[in-house]
């Protein structure tokens, strides 16, 4: 077998994560914006006699790499092992995309190039000749269309032929007086004993002229830098002389573009049809209408996600609480019968019911990123957020973070300043994930009438948002003087999305949430479970019992029964740390069952639900079969309801989401007040509420 | 004339382009590039961010950046 590694490359957007799916069947995830993938991923394929491993690289606009996720991919161009370059870009936007490639040709290394999205230009009447475009850049090019599979086995066929052919043909050079500069100052380079290779040595002296630190920093140890220094500074004299420009950059820059434009007038038929997106953008992103229409939108999603999603919600309920009735009676009295129906059933069922209303919401969230709203969301949003400190670019994560926090953690990777970036990911926890939509759901679905529902969760969502704003404004006038960095963002076409893609996204959601509930769940259910059963105490149980034995009438040995219960619990494990901890959530009208499912939250917001579960579980003793509903409502005020909706919208999000953010922030000193501010900040607020609505007489 | 003066839906031919870097690489390499033409799309209410697009490429952006732009019709 012989291995080969080859890297995608290419700007934003271009499809390279969509070629890998359609090369290898992957999963990787795709959207029609800039920034999807943020960090490098790899598949890997076989054909022949070939094990391949295509690495999928964040897009970057050009190699001046500007945000962090950008600089991924050059770190990994310039210092990893790697065999071939497939470089992809868009055929409807072939000139902006061949000055990368120009860039990337600068390596001199295998590379192939594939022009994808053909099937759209062709739809507008254009198209390219692949033959001319090969014969002029002098490297393979295969036109495809990630979304018809047109073209993609041809990548792989193209991609061995390269790599056993080893050398790159590339004939292009640019302006005779700057390649002489080049060939000078890469004698020098190839003075050095470290440097045989008159290809890298051509590139690094490029870079260098344009100026690029990254490079810098690698020549600086060598020992003929001063010598390298110096010539590189006559050089740079010559060239802005002779060009009458400000920098060497803007030489390098008009002299790609217009190497680009020529290629591009030789082998590109242009289009003619006005495109769609224009004549959708003129209502989507009307100067009036535009911030309304997206308002309407986000309304209409949580009402659907509310009431549709709620259609079998109760039915769920209903059926797991029979399942565990008819469970109890059919398992052998004892722990196993108690730990199954008593902690893992109900829990595991508490977090199921709510898959529908999930489900819907990431619907809606995958249709923002895939349709190419997403950006029109982030330029009609950008000036309002400018005023609290933030860009419309960190509207992407931060509407990835209603899914879920953790990939919306690394998609703020596509912000360059690292305040914006660090103001964005502090705030982040604030937008409410998907894992905190049962315990709203379930709270809503008690407390509030159906006719409301839907407004009242829009509401908690909307509220949390606007609460990182302020947040985000203060952290900026406190902690992060200055301006947010300036907002450039592409604006990609509408597309249509696949129902297919749609589908499997869901798909893969679903399964991922169900495993979480049989795994990560069931197992907390049953720590908690044995947590709040044990210890016995025997002296408790048997005062009880002769009680029981004693009691005169049926109703009087259920409450008996009932009260055992009660005080078996309190007396458990759970119930002592519930009893500790009690007096900290005390005044915002929490039991040490509220308090205790608020800490279980931490480990992941869906256990706050399957603990109220298994904790209302056990301290019953009877065989009703009550809903968790009913239960809430018996149990826990309207008050304290609000207060525990605000502290579940505030306070730290998962061990999972934290530990993204530990891995993403290396400062001690921002981890450690990322830990502490929400919780203090989540209890003031959910202590004002409370009192509020003391006040006003609830 | 500035991209910041042009009516929407008119177009030119960019001439200039000062911005400090890296964010002057940035548009260029987003196809903002001397001798490209350039459309104004849209822009915000209160004319704080601008959509403009050129060479095939819808770009966003803030006043203080499109005011850099200079066309030529
Ligand atoms: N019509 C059409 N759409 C495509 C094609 N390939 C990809 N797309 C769409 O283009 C968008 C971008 O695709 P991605 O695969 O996420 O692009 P990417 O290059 O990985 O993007 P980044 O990770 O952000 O750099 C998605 O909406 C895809 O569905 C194609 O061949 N034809
Ligand atoms: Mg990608």
């Amino acid at each position: 077998m012989k291995q080969i590694r080859a890297v995608m490359v290419g700007q934003p957007n271009v499809g390279k994560s969509s070629i890998i799916n359609a090369i290898s069947g992957a999963r990787l995830h795709v959207g029609n914006f800039a920034g999807v993938t943020v960090e490098k991923k790899e598949v890997t394929l076989q054909k022949g006699e070939y094990d391949i491993d295509i690495v999928d690289l964040p897009g970057i606009y050009s190699l001046k790499a500007y945000t962090p996720e950008e600089h991924v991919t050059k770190r990994y161009l310039i210092q990893e092992e790697y065999d071939v370059i497939i470089n992809v870009v868009d055929a409807n936007i072939l000139q902006r995309n061949l000055i990368l490639t120009l860039q990337l040709l600068d390596f001199r290394r295998p590379m192939i190039l594939v022009v994808n999205m053909v099937d759209e230009l062709e739809e507008k009447g254009g198209k390219i000749d692949a033959n001319m475009l090969s014969t002029l850049l002098g490297i393979p090019v295969i036109l495809t269309s990630a979304k018809e599979k047109r073209g993609v086995d041809e990548v792989v066929d193209k991609l061995i032929e390269v790599y056993e052919q080893k050398v790159c043909e590339c004939k292009l050079y640019y302006n005779e007086k700057i390649e002489d500069e080049i060939e000078q100052l890469s004698q020098i380079l190839l003075q050095s004993p470290h440097f045989s290779d008159p290809n890298l040595a051509r590139f690094y002296v490029i870079r260098l002229l344009e100026n690029d630190e990254e490079i810098y920093k690698i020549v600086h140890d060598l020992p003929i830098f001063l010598e390298l220094h110096e010539a590189l500074g006559e050089s740079i004299k010559r060239l802005k002389l002779e060009f009458d420009a400000d920098s060497v950059s803007d030489i390098f820059a008009d002299e790609r573009n217009a190497i680009a434009r020529s290629i591009v007038m030789q082998v590109m038929i242009q289009p003619q049809k006005e495109t769609l997106t224009d004549k959708i953008d003129k209502i989507l992103i009307h100067p009036i209408f535009g911030l309304p229409i997206f308002l309407f939108f986000m309304w209409t999603l949580f009402q659907i996600t509310f009431e549709v999603g709620s259609i079998p919600m109760d039915y769920i309920d209903e059926t797991v609480s029979n399942f565990a009735a008819w469970l109890k009676t059919i398992l052998p009295a004892g722990d196993l019968n108690s730990v199954i129906t008593d902690g893992v059933v109900p829990a595991v069922g508490a977090v199921i019911m709510f898959l529908p209303n999930i489900l819907i919401l990431f619907l809606g969230i995958n249709l923002l990123e895939q349709t190419g709203y997403m950006a029109r969301a982030a330029f009609l949003l950008d000036g309002f957020m400018k005023k609290f400190g933030l860009q419309g670019k960190a509207f992407i994560p931060l509407v990835s973070g209603f899914g879920c926090t953790v990939p919306a953690y690394m998609a703020a990777r596509t912000l360059k300043n690292p305040k914006d970036r660090l103001i964005t990911m502090l705030i982040l926890g604030f937008m409410n994930c998907s894992a905190r939509l049962p315990v709203y759901v379930l709270f809503i679905a008690a407390f509030f009438p159906t006719t409301s529902a839907g407004n009242v969760l829009f509401t908690i969502y909307v509220g949390g948002a606007i609460l990182g704003l302020i947040v985000a404004k203060i952290l900026r006038t406190i902690l992060f003087k200055g301006e947010p960095e300036p907002f450039v963002m592409e604006m990609p076409p509408y597309r249509f999305p696949s129902i297919k893609v749609l589908a499997m996204e869901l798909w893969i959601k679903a399964k991922l949430f169900i495993k979480k509930a049989g795994t990560f769940i069931a197992g907390a259910a049953m720590i908690i479970w044995f947590l709040s059963s044990y210890p016995v105490n025997e002296q408790l149980q048997s005062q009880y019992e002769q009680k029981i034995v004693q009691a005169h009438s049926e109703a009087q040995k259920v409450l008996l029964q009932n009260e055992l219960a009660a005080r078996n619990l309190e007396y458990s494990y759970l119930g002592q740390i519930g009893k500790t901890i009690e007096p900290i959530f005390a005044p915002l009208g929490f039991d040490w069952r509220l308090s205790v499912a608020t800490i279980s939250g931490l480990a992941a917001k869906e256990v706050v639900v399957s603990t109220l579960a298994t904790l209302y579980a056990v301290g019953e003793a009877d065989e009703r079969s009550d809903t968790l509903i009913s239960k809430l409502r018996e149990n826990i005020d309207f008050k304290t309801a609000i207060a525990l909706i605000i502290i579940i919208m505030i306070y730290s999000p998962c061990v999972a989401a934290m530990s993204t953010f530990y891995a993403e922030v290396p400062q001690w000193a921002w981890r450690a007040f990322y830990t502490i501010y929400p919780n203090v900040l989540a209890w003031l607020v959910a202590f004002g509420a409370y009192h509020l609505l003391k006040i006003l007489g609830y | 004339m500035k991209v910041t003066q042009m009516k929407i839906g008119q177009s030119g031919i960019i001439k200039k382009i000062t911005a400090p870097e890296p964010i002057k690489s940035r548009l260029f390499a987003m196809g903002i590039a001397k001798n490209n033409r350039l459309q104004l799309l849209d822009h915000t209410l209160k004319k704080q961010t601008w959509e403009i697009e050129v060479e095939g490429t819808r770009i966003a952006l803030r006043k203080e950046e499109a005011e850099g732009i200079e066309v030529e019709q």
